[in-house]
């Protein structure tokens, strides 16, 4: 009973992807398929360090690093074997090998890192990966092999919408299953407590290099995937702001949380590009006033900063929290004249004109800011989507707080 | 036989001698007593004990084996489990979830396993699992099996910390300061527990407590430390009225 069900799921998954790599070449053009491949492999790098981050507690913030050692290897030997040495594999077969090259190239430097991990915690673990990150990037900018600081091009292009998608549900799927088994509990445990974790008989130093290997290795396989899709990398992909994207996401949706890392990858990857669409009156690309923007950040972190503060105090209804919000927001909104008036001698600043698409990061660091006062344990915190979870929602049900449950 | 043997453990932090040249032996079945007035060394005697601390000088045996410096999880597989003074329950965790990792070191399946959620983890893990609930059974935390450890009451966490211990099935258990923070109909009613860990479990206590009606109505045996040395050991009646014990507590009723 067990293998049937477990291949009908299997079967059932592969089947999905095809559905979505389906509908994307039917129904959108080449710009919104690249959204949508580029949205699953942050799915894939969003969950892979949520496993590292939110489940095992080591706090990384260099997956990108991973991530680029995985595109620069598959792009690599795609690039010698096929561009240069003329050689004609089945495309598919080969982008699935490549995968899999690069998992291991990146489990490696997975491992690497994950040592320090052993000795080091919170801050300093955080700079090591972070160092990490840098390291990988000078050098791949420092070797001409790779195309150095211009790019890896002539990567043949192989471009598999259901396996990047695949990818990201294998992703998912390894993370639940690790979180439903005793041997999950262990690395939560980790995160928990180490002491009590090794007095407990846990293995401290085998869990954390094990979320590390896993970890890059999918973020590795990811890369793979990116540079087959794009059939160009370059060191600029793969900077420290990529590392803090990803780590956003996992913060962002609760750390822990795999249904939250999937949710906020999602929102986030796509968001850029839903703000380079915008259109100002014009019919031009969104510009807006950058005195509004800075009225915003300041007044959304002042006005956050405020209500933390007076809620924790009052007691307020639901409806007069609400009525608060709202006048934040016109107040927020008054504010850009305020701005632009005081602004106004020095026109170089009055006269600033922000891209919409820019404003990506702006609105990263104030979700980012809002989130950690408001809700620091993250969008879903703790939570993973269920049926139970749904049943609940709709109004029967009782929620497990976690996966093993009485 | 004897089960553990502490062979003039010595750590020194710095300056300080935490614990000063201190032997002292179990016997299979004992139900030891470990007290000293605030600062005696009791804890770090335990963290000696389980590997959290390398002895500086002296040597630790459990089981005719010489453990001294030997890594915490390593211990915990040859059969010695602790609770901490200062509950360390995995916070986020359900009171279930926190027995079930005591109970992980008996897994037989590999990693692949579980990542693939295969039968082999699949029934391990529901094994686990009903293990995990008969001792929460033992302990009385059946009926709060699901909720977070840290929204326990303080008592419920202390016995939490029991059974999570006991769930690695060890041979040696320590507890220190089980009864802390604990009401007296609590303190009774682990009393009787902690016997009936030793009686029917067939575990070795050894314990630290500072409630002296508790320790000397539950121990057979015990051992006083002052100031990381120790000065006196024997049976509750003798430690009662020992002049070094009774100057170490200023007269405090002992
Ligand atoms: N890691 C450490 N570094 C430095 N000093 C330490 C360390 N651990 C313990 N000590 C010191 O060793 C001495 C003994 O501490 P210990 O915790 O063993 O006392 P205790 O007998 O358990 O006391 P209490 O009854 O208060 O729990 C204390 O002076 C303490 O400050
Ligand atoms: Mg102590």
């Amino acid at each position: 009973m067990f293998w049937p069900k477990r291949i009908g799921s299997g079967i059932a998954a592969i089947a999905v992807c095809f559905l979505i790599d389906s509908i994307t070449h039917h129904s959108f053009g080449s710009y919104e398929q690249r959204i949508i491949a580029l949205v699953g492999i942050y799915v894939t790098l969003a969950v892979s360090l949520n496993l590292i981050n939110g489940i095992t507690g080591q706090f990384s913030i260099g997956h990108a690093a991973f991530y680029q050692v995985g595109a620069y290897l598959a792009g690599f030997i795609s690039r010698r074997y096929i561009t240069d040495a003329g050689h004609t594999p089945p495309p598919v077969l080969w982008l699935i090998g490549m995968i899999l090259v690069a998992a291991a190239g990146a489990s490696i430097a997975g491992f690497i890192v994950g040592l320090p991990s052993l000795r080091l915690k919170g801050d300093y673990l955080a700079i090591v990966t972070l160092g990490f990150g840098e390291i990988i990037r000078i050098l791949v900018q420092n070797t001409d092999a790779l195309g150095g600081s211009y790019a890896l091009d002539k990567i043949p292009k192989i471009q598999e919408i259901w396996l990047i998608w695949l990818l990201a549900f294998i992703c998912i799927a390894v993370c639940r299953n690790l979180l439903k088994t005793a041997r999950g509990l262990t690395f939560l445990a980790v995160r928990e407590d180490e002491i009590a974790s090794s007095a407990m008989g846990v293995n401290v130093t085998r869990v954390k290099v094990t979320a590390f290997v896993l970890g890059s290795a999918f973020a590795g396989a990811a890369g793979a995937l990116l540079a087959h899709y794009e059939g160009l990398i370059t060191p600029a992909t793969f900077t420290m702001d990529v590392s803090f994207i990803i780590l956003t996401m996992v913060v962002l949706g609760g750390t822990g949380s795999i249904t939250g890392s999937v949710v906020s990858a999602i929102f986030l990857s796509y968001l850029p590009e839903y703000l380079r669409t915008l259109k100002g009156g014009d019919g031009q690309p969104l510009v807006v006033s950058g005195t509004a923007v800075v009225a915003a950040l300041i007044v959304t972190v002042l006005a956050v900063a405020a209500i933390k503060t007076v809620l924790n105090r009052h007691l307020f209804t639901p409806q007069k929290r609400g009525l608060i919000y709202v006048g934040i927001i016109i107040g927020a909104a008054m504010l850009e004249p305020l701005f632009s008036l005081l602004l106004h001698p020095v026109p170089m600043l009055a006269n600033m004109q922000v891209a919409a698409a820019q404003l990506r990061m702006v609105i990263f660091a104030v979700t980012l800011i809002v989130l950690m006062l408001l809700r620091p344990q993250g969008v879903f915190a703790h939570h993973e989507f269920s049926w139970d979870w749904v049943k609940k929602i709709l109004g029967k049900g009782p929620v497990p707080s976690t996966e093993v449950s009485a | 036989m004897s089960l553990l043997k502490l062979n003039e453990a010595t750590i020194r932090f710095g300056g300080l001698i935490a614990v000063n040249k201190v032997s002292f032996e179990l016997k299979k079945g004992d139900l030891f007593g470990l007290i000293g007035p605030n600062g005696a060394g009791k804890t770090t005697c335990f963290n000696l004990i389980t590997g959290v601390y390398k002895p500086t000088d002296g040597q630790i045996l459990f089981d005719g084996k010489d453990i001294t410096g030997t890594p915490s999880n390593k211990i915990a597989n040859l059969g010695i489990s602790r609770t901490f003074q200062n509950i360390r329950l995995f916070k986020a965790l359900s009171v279930l979830e926190n027995v079930i990792v005591g109970g992980f070191l008996r897994n037989n399946t590999g990693l692949l396993s579980s990542l693939a959620y295969l039968p082999g983890a699949i029934n391990e893990t529901e094994e686990m699992k009903q293990e995990a609930l008969r001792l929460l059974d033992v302990l009385n935390l059946r009926q709060v099996a699901n909720v977070r450890s840290a929204d326990l009451s303080y008592g419920m966490q202390r016995r939490l910390e029991i059974a999570r211990a006991m769930a690695t099935k060890p041979k040696l258990l320590l507890l220190d300061e089980p009864a802390a923070g604990m009401n007296p109909q609590e303190k009774e009613e682990l009393n009787v527990m902690v016997k009936k860990i030793r009686d029917e479990h067939g575990m070795t206590v050894l314990l630290i407590e500072h409630d002296m009606r508790f320790v000397m109505s539950l121990c057979e045996n015990i051992v006083v430390l002052d100031h990381g040395e120790e000065i006196a050991q024997g049976p509750p009646a003798a430690i009662r009225n020992d002049p070094k014990v009774i100057a170490a507590y200023l007269g405090e009723a002992v």
